[in-house]
């Protein structure tokens, strides 16, 4: 059972991490009366990307040529960190969810450092922009967990599953809140509408994609299943905390298809039916997600005192 | 010669403070309220501070060998340096009050007279007087809380001020008041980035590096040894006051555009993040979560050891970088990791340590003081329990404040084209420099690697009981923890393995993309360009001013100049005008001083007069 918890995790994440903003992609173009890329998309990307060759800046160092493989790695430790059912074992890195603050943080160091070597403005302009917002998604992305983790009385990932599992941690509206918090993060964090729009390709508007500019082949390869790897991460937080699930682990397993499905489909909808938002304003609204993420924690404090 | 003794000295001071600690030995005497005879002794705490100590000051003297020029002044200097290793030695060693305070008041002469011999100019005199009366006036606290603890005999046995009590209190606000102001803790900072950027490099590493650290060490020891247990307010004002200081210290980092300053105020923010810890430690404590208030406190000490490291290795390359460049005016520096490939490296791993990345020390000291403050709200209390959330939001923001801060430095300090021609003709510095900033990144990628080693010693520091198995990685109750060396060998394996894959395919050389423009040093970012986005986003609290002059003669622009800066708004509003009273008044009482004799007869004479008629009345005898 739990060696089963921990292929979905590993094929889930390194392999059809892709597939989610895949889907997101199909659904939104449907969405919008056109037909749209297959949900096969990013791999076919990633296929050609594979065999063409990365590009060197003139003038840029090592830390420009390091950035991509950085910013993967730290996504494939955060991939290892998230368990997608209760009671996994944890590989070595253990399953806590505060440490995923410093390794989703290092991708971000790694691909602003990048920016300055190659002293792109348009890139600098994006690396600038999207610290900025983390600051504000870091501090919403605290208080959500810390909610749940106040709920499941630990920081422990796969204990935290078990924790908000079942009906019983919904009967206060502490977890509800929390998720509210969450869901803005997830918006965030995978960089789409309304606050980011993955496929601007004006470079005064970019955020994530800023720093992106100069990568080509492996090194963009490398960068583009980083963004399906923060897809998975974060879809799958919400899945299996911030969302009712059961509390059987087969079931937990068995559900997760579904609504990682459903929560693409979220995604689509709202990239519809939103348009992108002045950059200055994302921080107000991560910051109302930080308020609600607050009141879930004094609702928990008051029916505890 | 001279100066590799003083390294085998301090190395020796540091080894020995970390086998003390390890071993748990205690030497000399205790600590006792007696007023006549000095008093000398080391326990577990002062040889932890005793270690920080020796690890900062050996690379610092090396570095100091060859940064001080060998003229008269540089010379005296270089003896000051180490006398200052030795006062703060002689502050953490000493046992009875005169001799810590004693050592606590030359503590903040050294580093001002340092300051005075190597810089003559109005502004450095200015600021040191500005530093001197701002400690000393708060430094104040200091005296009362030890001699008030003294006299209620508080050094001599833990439970000798009653809990709660008006005196127990009184204590530790002066304690706050007095080694707050001498750590920067916000709104005491005001001294601190003055001070600090101005004086030399090794000074400015051992100010930040160690000295802040010491007034750490003395309200560790007034709040947590000798008051016993606080009550549960206090511990939400320290919380407070160290939350003020950590997103402070940092927003106001990241609108500075010289490096020490910038620097000088992250010694704010860090210090910000260690009282966090002390103030989780006092609530927790005060809820009876005495493993917890233990583990917060080990949090807070690791955190002072690991700020202790990463701040003293920025500050020798800040010095290191000005030798080489002659200048640390952000925006007038630019690629200095190519041309200075050691000290560059090294600067960049303390970069990355003190915006708390993976898997170095800050990240490791961080996620056991948000574990710590975590544990706030889970001990259930409504009031205190939203102070611990709002203090572990808090500390979310002050680390991603300073990933962007230090994205901000290395980006303008080591990465890029380099922005003046000196710049360019940079050279690595000698052996003993890069020594120094090598050893200190390497303590930052030990400590970040096996932080457990330590954290278990530092639990046992608390004086009440409380255990932690030790391990080489984090492993604390109710957390998923944090396998150091695991999540190193992933990152640092991954990306190898990534690097490979990448190198195998050769790599096209091409410009910088930038719409066809050619990207020439003129259209290089600045420090003001790249965090206009949250200036624009904090301009409410912040209030930047700026201003744009367009000159014209018939119709042409000949001229724009732009001026925009982001005051101190707390210098401004509130010292400014408390200092302008003062003056004021000062100069109202100075109307009686003539300087004439006559009108000091009539002085004394109305004196006389006041008081044989208030003996007349019967006010007087």
């Amino acid at each position: 059972m739990s060696a089963l918890a921990i292929a979905v995790q590993l094929v889930g994440g390194f392999v059809l991490a892709p597939l989610l903003p895949g889907l997101v992609q199909h659904w939104k173009a449907r969405l919008q009366g056109r037909r749209g890329p297959t949900p096969l998309q990013p791999y076919r990307e990633l296929r050609r990307l594979w065999s063409k060759s990365s590009v060197d800046v003139e003038g840029a160092g090592l830390v420009y040529r390091l950035a991509p493989s950085v910013t993967a790695a730290s996504l494939a430790l955060a991939v290892l960190l998230v368990p997608v059912a209760a009671r996994a074992p944890g590989l070595g890195v253990g399953r806590d969810v505060l440490a995923l603050l410093g390794v989703l943080a290092l991708g971000r160091f790694a691909m602003a450092s990048a920016s300055w070597d190659v002293a792109n403005g348009f890139a600098l302009m994006g690396a600038s922009r999207d610290l900025t917002i983390a600051i504000f998604t870091d501090m919403t992305f605290v208080l959500a967990v810390a909610v749940a983790a106040l709920v499941a009385h630990t920081t422990n990932l796969a204990a935290m599953i078990a924790g908000t599992a079942g009906t019983s941690a919904w009967s206060n509206p502490s977890l509800g809140l929390a998720a509210v918090a969450f869901a803005l993060v997830i918006v965030a964090e995978t960089g789409r509408q309304p606050v980011d729009n993955p496929d601007t390709h004006l470079e005064l508007t970019m955020i994530h994609e800023g720093p992106l500019l100069e990568y080509a082949g492996r090194d963009l390869a490398f960068l583009q299943w980083t963004a399906a790897a923060r897809h998975w991460i974060v879809l799958v937080l919400a899945a299996e905390i911030f969302l009712p699930h059961p509390a059987s682990v087969w079931w937990q397993l068995a559900v997760l298809p579904f609504t990682l499905v459903v929560l693409c489909a979220g995604l689509a909808l709202l990239e519809t039916v939103t348009a992108k938002m002045r950059i200055l304003l994302a921080p107000r609204l991560l910051a109302v997600g930080a308020a609600a993420a607050l009141l879930g924690i004094v609702s928990w404090l008051v029916q505890i005192a | 010669m001279s100066s590799r003794i003083q390294v085998l000295g301090a190395a020796a001071l540091g080894g020995f403070g970390f086998w003390a600690l390890a071993s748990g030995t205690t030497l000399g005497s205790g600590f006792t309220g007696s007023l006549t005879t000095p008093h000398f002794g080391v326990d577990g705490l002062s040889a932890f501070f005793l270690g920080m100590l020796g690890l900062v000051a050996a690379p610092t003297l090396a570095f100091a060998s060859r940064y001080f020029e060998p003229t008269r002044r540089g010379r005296a200097n270089a003896i000051l340096t180490v006398v200052f290793v030795l006062v703060l030695a002689e502050v953490l060693c000493a046992r009875d009050p005169l001799t810590f305070l004693a050592g606590w008041e030359l503590m903040s002469l050294l580093p001002a007279a340092i300051i005075l011999i190597s810089r003559s100019d109005d502004q450095a005199r200015r600021t040191v007087f500005f530093y001197l009366a701002i400690t000393h006036l708060a430094g104040a606290g200091t005296w009362v809380a030890v001699l008030l603890a003294a006299h209620a005999g508080a050094l001599d046995s833990s439970g000798a001020v009653a809990q709660g009590s008006g005196l127990q209190i009184a204590i530790a606000v002066a304690a706050l008041v007095g080694m707050g102001t001498k750590a920067g803790v916000m709104p005491m900072h005001s001294w601190l980035p003055r001070a600090h950027p101005i004086a030399p490099a090794p000074v400015s590493a051992l100010m930040s590096g160690v000295m802040i650290k010491v007034a750490i060490y003395g309200l560790v020891r007034v709040l947590v040894d000798w008051l016993g247990v606080l009550p549960v307010w206090f511990g939400v004002l320290v919380l407070a006051l160290g939350a003020l200081s950590a997103v402070g210290g940092v927003v106001y980092a990241l609108f500075q555009h010289d490096l020490k300053r910038l620097l000088a105020f992250h010694s704010i923010e860090n210090v910000g993040i260690i009282v966090l810890g002390l103030g989780a430690c006092l609530i927790l404590r005060a809820r009876g979560d005495d493993l917890w208030a233990a583990i917060a406190l080990a949090a807070a000490l690791l955190h002072t050891l690991n700020h202790a490291i990463f701040k003293s290795l920025l500050f020798l390359g800040a010095g290191a970088f000005e030798r080489a460049a002659g200048s640390v005016a952000l925006d007038r520096l630019g690629g200095l990791l190519r041309r200075l490939p050691w000290t560059g490296g090294a600067f960049l791993i303390g970069a990355a340590a003190i915006a708390g990345l993976p898997p170095l020390n800050g990240f490791s000291s961080e996620w056991v003081t948000l574990q710590a403050l975590l544990h706030v709200p889970a001990a259930g209390h409504l009031g205190d329990g939203l102070a611990g959330a709002l203090a572990l939001a808090a500390l979310a923001a002050t680390a991603a404040l300073a990933v962007l801060c230090f994205v901000k430095v290395i980006g303008l300090v080591l990465l890029g084209p380099p922005r003046t021609a000196a710049v360019a003709a940079a050279t690595e510095r000698p052996l003993p420099m890069r020594a120094a900033v090598g050893v200190l990144a390497a303590a930052c990628v030990v400590l970040g690697a096996a932080p457990g080693l330590l954290l278990g010693s530092l639990v046992s520091l608390a004086p009440w009981p409380a255990v932690l198995p030790t391990s080489v990685g984090l492993h604390l109750p109710g957390t998923g923890s944090l396998p150091t060396l695991g999540i190193a060998a992933a990152l640092v394996g991954i990306t190898g393995v990534l690097a490979l894959l990448r190198s195998r395919r050769a790599a096209a050389l091409a410009p910088t993309w930038a719409c066809g423009q050619l990207v020439e040093p003129a259209l290089g970012w600045t420090s003001a360009g790249f965090t206009k986005p949250l200036r624009l986003v904090l301009e409410g609290v912040l209030r930047p001013e700026r201003s744009i002059e367009v000159r014209t003669a018939g119709g042409i622009v000949q001229e724009v100049s732009y001026t925009g800066r982001v005051p101190q708004l707390l210098d401004e509003q509130v010292i400014a005008p408390a200092v302008q009273l003062t003056l004021a008044a000062a100069a109202q009482a100075r109307r009686l001083q003539t300087g004439r004799l006559g009108t000091y007869v009539a002085y004394l004479i109305a004196l006389v007069l006041v008081l044989l008629t208030a003996a007349k009345i019967g006010l007087v005898g």
